[in-house]
């Protein structure tokens, strides 16, 4: 009796031991772990294209896709858009100056998602060289470089649109790993951005043999083309300048010709020769703009003044003449759509229907290039050599003569040309705002002036006062930090503007 | 036996002693303090604002439900506050003087810093004055100026029953009238002997308890202003505007030019800019207001083609809150002008939106689409949404070699579906300014049928008032001579003879201001899209209705 008794409990603790196996398990049954991941090259190409799908739509669902803040960041809060019947109070208040922490708009957290899956990257990508031997030094270094250059592109953004943020390039892969982080100075960010752009230059190939491609992931000329930005934006001209003879010198980017519709050429079928860097959307994954665009439901639509004051109307010529810029491409003048985005052909007649709306969201492209070389050869003293580059970029948009014409022996009217024609060519495309800034703080904030003059044309008339006084202070020109964070994150400091 | 009764009795003092173990129960939904909860977290900063609180009999009544904005001074503005009214503690204060500075400190509402203009809040304050907001900055950094006075050092602190502002010195309300606190300014010497001669100065004088009538706005010329215009005493003043000599009397154009100096109404800079025009106290006299270039100029008009230049009103020196409203400054001399009552031969097809658009204006036809209700793609044109969504389509309509376009003044008109039940239900129209009296007014169309029984019937408005006479889209002109066609309500408005040019008169009507007025054209009977609308005059009664007629390169033709 006994001795069965010691049988069937030896018996069960077996039982009960092999059944066990299962439920100790602690690996998800509906998703892969670190542990089974970052084994063979195919992964981490995986991983790398999941930078940028992240930078398509949200990831998480919980805040916007990443170019509806780069519109707003790069526009709002400047001269070209206007308000349509269906804008968000939040949005409202960007456009007047009246930022609160609480504003859905100040919310970085798309960014730092990106940013986050740029730091796993950089972090796991290089162990895989011993998992995997058909994985090469080579193609290390481009996922290494890819990940380093977007990096650096968001937190581009982020020292431009809050100065200063955490400078967080570890990677967040566990509960661990949560911490507080303090805010770094703009300089420490800045100088972060351009170790990161220098190091992914030398990492990137120049092309990968595909037109379309090099237009979607980062080469060595996106990191190239960034690290300009940085350097325009740090006042470092003679090395902006280097960095744009590189991009110039490749002979892999032009500007789309004359003869050539730039709307349909940039925007309709996008990847043009002209493009540096894009974000391509395409039927499966729509971009933002539709709702925020189209007449039925607008959000955003341009400033009345665009077409007489920005891109000049012709009223001699019986066919009259037009900036190729203007109607058409960037907006259509009859309703103030903006069109670049939403507009179907250049005629102003055709509208992408919602699920055509996949337009690219274009970072950077030639013309930027040229014109970033002209701001900062004109810094240094060149304004004759600045003035050609802006006459080329006139000369193929057939741009009209109107207003102050353009003077080659003066550096400061050129500086204000420059921007005016910065603002021509790139209109919508999220940069207005930060040419803005990056004028009016030269040389301790002496071109103030053009932040008040786009606060005059763009602020409801009963706040622009207020909002001149405000402009004074150069914290109000950077976004306060959002609510949220300053609650789960103790060691953040707000921006004085927003006591 | 006895040993089982006692396991019983220990299982029971067990079990009620595990029942007693007391939970504490939440009370309250909410951690959230209210106003004087915050105050009291952090006496350092605010006790002696408490105590004023708590002294004025407020403190229950601002801890308890409410929707609130208080602005709350620190403790070092409430004691140099004291030391201004010269009371050594709070408790030594007067109880009635604690009371009105806390009214003054609180709206009943909840206010962020986003709704901080250039000029006053929405609501008043609970002492009756409004507060105006603005923005200083000065070394260390840009923040919002309460009633010029205090400077906002912390803001949008949300607390249970409201949000509040803490302001670095405490907030005073105006103790002056109008007239008072400009009889108190020297450099308006003038502008108030003129104020006393005229009878306002008592007026301006006047708190009224009725504070639907107690508000008053008024635009004060200062001597300096004056002086620019040649007038350097008030003699001179009366010299030039008192023909009855007596000012006192309503004809007298010095009464009047001191009554159109003063608007109805609490009206700071912000709000005067926010409306084109405002009516003054000289009966039927309205100024306009407009932004050009940040400054707010008044009077500036274009009247046939002539641009009148404006005066621009002293920022700095306006927004002077009192305690029966507000006064501003301005830097140009202006009077009411007298105005001769002037035909316009308004060409509706030339408005904003078309202008910019060169390469179509005059040269091509273009359908302007409303996709939706809510969407208004003009400034001054809007219609009655046609619940067919195709139908709210106006055409800027071009047709030099088609005869529906062909005669009309330049060619153009616009075009625009109307009639229920499924095209657009009106059609308002916002002229350019039309100087007040009694006018006469034609509606030219180019009449056209879009099948042969349509019908288009339509009644016109002009500010809400009904005129007379319908007009058909449809209907061509009578045949007669021009004596008997405008017998009858119809004039050929065209050089051309063709019968489908018609101006038909539709009433007459007294424009009280000088202003932009509006049209509305209701359709009653029948429906179509093919309503061709070319211009619409305004002839003063006493003018020619029949000429000029207008040539299709919009030359205008006198016999």
């Amino acid at each position: 009796m006994k001795q069965l008794l010691i049988y069937i409990s030896m018996f069960l603790t077996l039982a009960g031991a092999a059944s066990c196996n299962k439920w100790l398990e602690l690996k998800p049954n509906d998703g892969l772990v670190r542990e089974d991941f970052w084994k063979t090259k195919e992964q981490v190409s995986a991983a790398v294209t999941g930078i940028y799908a992240s930078m398509l739509g949200s990831v998480s669902g919980k805040t916007l896709a990443m170019p509806e803040y780069l519109f707003v960041w790069g526009e709002a809060r400047a001269d070209m858009v206007t308000p349509g019947f269906s804008v968000k109070p939040d949005e409202t208040d960007i456009i007047n100056m009246n930022i609160l922490p609480t504003n859905s708009f100040a919310n970085w957290r798309t960014f730092y998602e990106t940013i986050n899956y740029c730091n796993t990257v950089i972090k796991l990508a290089p162990n895989v060289l011993n998992q995997d031997n058909t994985f090469t030094q080579d193609m290390l270094n481009r996922a290494l470089g890819e990940a380093l250059t977007i990096r650096a592109l968001m937190y581009f953004y982020l020292v431009r649109t809050f100065d200063q943020v955490p400078l967080k390039l570890e990677p967040t892969v566990s509960d661990n790993d949560l911490s507080s982080m303090a805010k770094s100075p703009s300089e420490a960010i800045l100088n972060q951005i351009v170790a990161d752009l220098r190091a992914a230059e030398n990492f990137l190939p120049e092309s990968y043999g595909n037109s379309a491609v090099d237009r979607g992931r980062a080469t060595r000329y996106t990191a190239s083309t960034i690290l300009a930005d940085t350097y325009l934006w740090m006042e470092k001209y003679t090395e902006c300048a280097a960095q744009c003879d590189k991009v110039i010198n490749s002979g892999r980017y032009g500007l789309i010709g004359q003869e050539n519709s730039l709307f349909n050429a940039l925007f309709w079928q996008g990847n043009a020769v002209e493009s540096i860097f894009e974000l391509q959307f395409d039927a499966q994954k729509l971009n933002p703009f539709f709702n925020m665009f189209a007449a039925n439901s607008r959000r955003w639509g341009a400033a009345s003044h665009l077409m007489e004051e920005v891109y000049g109307v012709d009223a001699v010529n019986t066919i009259p003449l037009k900036d190729s810029r203007g109607d058409g491409m960037a907006l259509r003048a009859e309703d103030a759509t903006i069109w670049k985005y939403i507009g179907a052909n250049d005629a102003g007649t055709a509208l992408r229907t919602a699920d055509q709306s996949y337009a690219h969201w274009i970072f950077y492209r030639y013309a930027d290039i040229l014109l970033m070389k002209a701001e900062a050869i004109n810094q240094l003293d060149q304004p004759l050599e600045a003035s050609r580059l802006v006459k080329t970029i006139r000369e193929r948009a057939t741009a009209l003569d109107f207003g102050d014409a353009m003077d080659s022996t003066s550096k400061s009217s050129m500086e204000e040309f420059i921007l005016q024609e910065r603002e021509r060519e790139f209109a919508f495309e999220g940069k207005r705002w930060y040419d803005l800034v990056r004028n009016a703080k030269r040389n301790n904030y002496a071109g103030i002036r053009y932040l008040l003059n786009s606060a005059a044309k763009s602020i409801a008339p009963d706040m622009q006062q207020s909002a001149f006084g405000k402009l004074r202070d150069r914290n109000s020109l950077f976004m306060p930090i959002f609510l949220y964070e300053l609650q789960t994150n103790k060691l953040l400091v707000q921006n004085p503007f927003y006591k | 036996m006895t040993r089982k009764k006692l396991f019983y009795m220990m299982v029971l003092i067990c079990g009620v002693l595990t029942a007693c173990t007391k939970t504490t129960l939440k009370q309250s939904t909410t951690e959230d303090v209210n106003i004087v909860g915050y105050l009291r977290q952090h006496p350092d900063s605010f006790s002696l604002f408490e105590k004023v609180l708590v002294r004025a009999g407020y403190s229950d009544y601002l801890n308890a439900y409410g929707a609130y904005t208080c602005f709350v001074p620190t403790n070092s503005a409430v004691q140099l506050w004291l030391t201004k009214i010269k009371a050594g503690n709070v408790e030594a204060a007067d109880i009635n003087t604690l009371q009105d500075m806390v009214k003054f400190h609180l709206l009943n509402d909840t206010l962020t810093t986003a709704s901080f203009k250039d000029g006053k809040l929405p609501v008043p304050t609970m002492y009756g004055q409004f507060l105006v907001t603005g923005v200083a900055s000065g070394e260390r950094g840009s923040s919002y100026l309460i009633n010029r006075q205090g400077a906002v050092t912390r803001s949008n602190v949300k607390v249970g029953n409201g949000l509040i502002h803490v302001i670095d010195q405490v907030l005073e309300p105006a103790k002056q009238s109008i007239a008072e606190e400009l009889a108190a300014k020297s450099d308006f010497s003038i502008f108030v002997e003129a104020m006393k001669a005229t009878g306002y100065y008592d007026l301006l004088n006047r708190v009224d308890p009725d504070t639907a009538k107690r508000w008053m706005t008024v635009i004060a010329e200062s001597n300096k202003t004056l002086a620019d215009s040649g007038i350097f005493s008030f003699a001179d003043l009366k010299a030039r505007y008192s023909h009855t000599g007596n000012p006192a009397g309503a004809n007298d154009s010095l009464h009047m030019y001191m009554a159109y100096h003063i608007l109805g109404g609490i009206k700071f800079l912000g709000d005067i800019i926010n409306s084109p025009s405002h009516q003054t106290l000289q009966p039927q006299e309205v100024i306009s207001t407009q932004l050009i270039n940040q400054e707010v100029v008044v009077n500036e008009n274009v009247f046939n083609g002539v641009l009148e230049k404006g005066m621009t009103i002293d920022r700095v020196a306006s927004d002077n809150a009192a305690t029966n409203g507000v006064w501003h400054s301005i830097e140009g001399h202006y009077q009411v002008k007298y105005r001769k009552p002037t035909a316009v031969f308004w060409d509706v097809a030339t408005f904003e939106e078309i202008l910019k658009l060169p390469a179509t204006y005059r040269k091509a036809s273009k359908d302007f689409t409303r996709q939706s209700e809510a969407d208004q793609p003009f400034k001054d044109i809007t219609w009655g949404w046609g619940a067919l969504a195709g139908t709210n389509v106006l055409t800027y309509y071009y047709a030099p070699t088609v005869s529906i376009g062909m005669y009309c003044n330049y060619q153009d008109a616009i075009k625009m579906p109307l009639g229920l039940p499924n095209r657009p239900t009106y059609l308002e129209l916002r002229t350019p300014p039309i100087i007040k009296g009694k006018y006469k007014i034609w509606i030219c169309y180019s009449a056209r049928n879009q099948s042969t029984s349509s019908q288009q019937l339509c009644e016109v408005y002009v500010n809400g008032t009904l005129m007379p006479r319908t007009f058909n889209f449809v209907v061509k002109r009578p045949t007669g001579t021009a004596a008997e066609l405008e017998a009858i309500g119809y004039k050929q408005y065209t050089e051309n003879t063709a019968s489908q040019m018609v101006g038909r008169l539709v009433g007459t009507y007294e424009f009280t201001t000088t202003d932009r007025q509006i049209i509305r054209i209701n359709p009653i009977n029948g429906t179509q899209n093919d309503n061709y609308l070319d211009m619409i005059h305004f002839i003063p009664v006493d003018d020619n209705q029949v000429f000029p007629r207008f040539k299709p390169d919009g030359t205008q033709i006198f016999q």
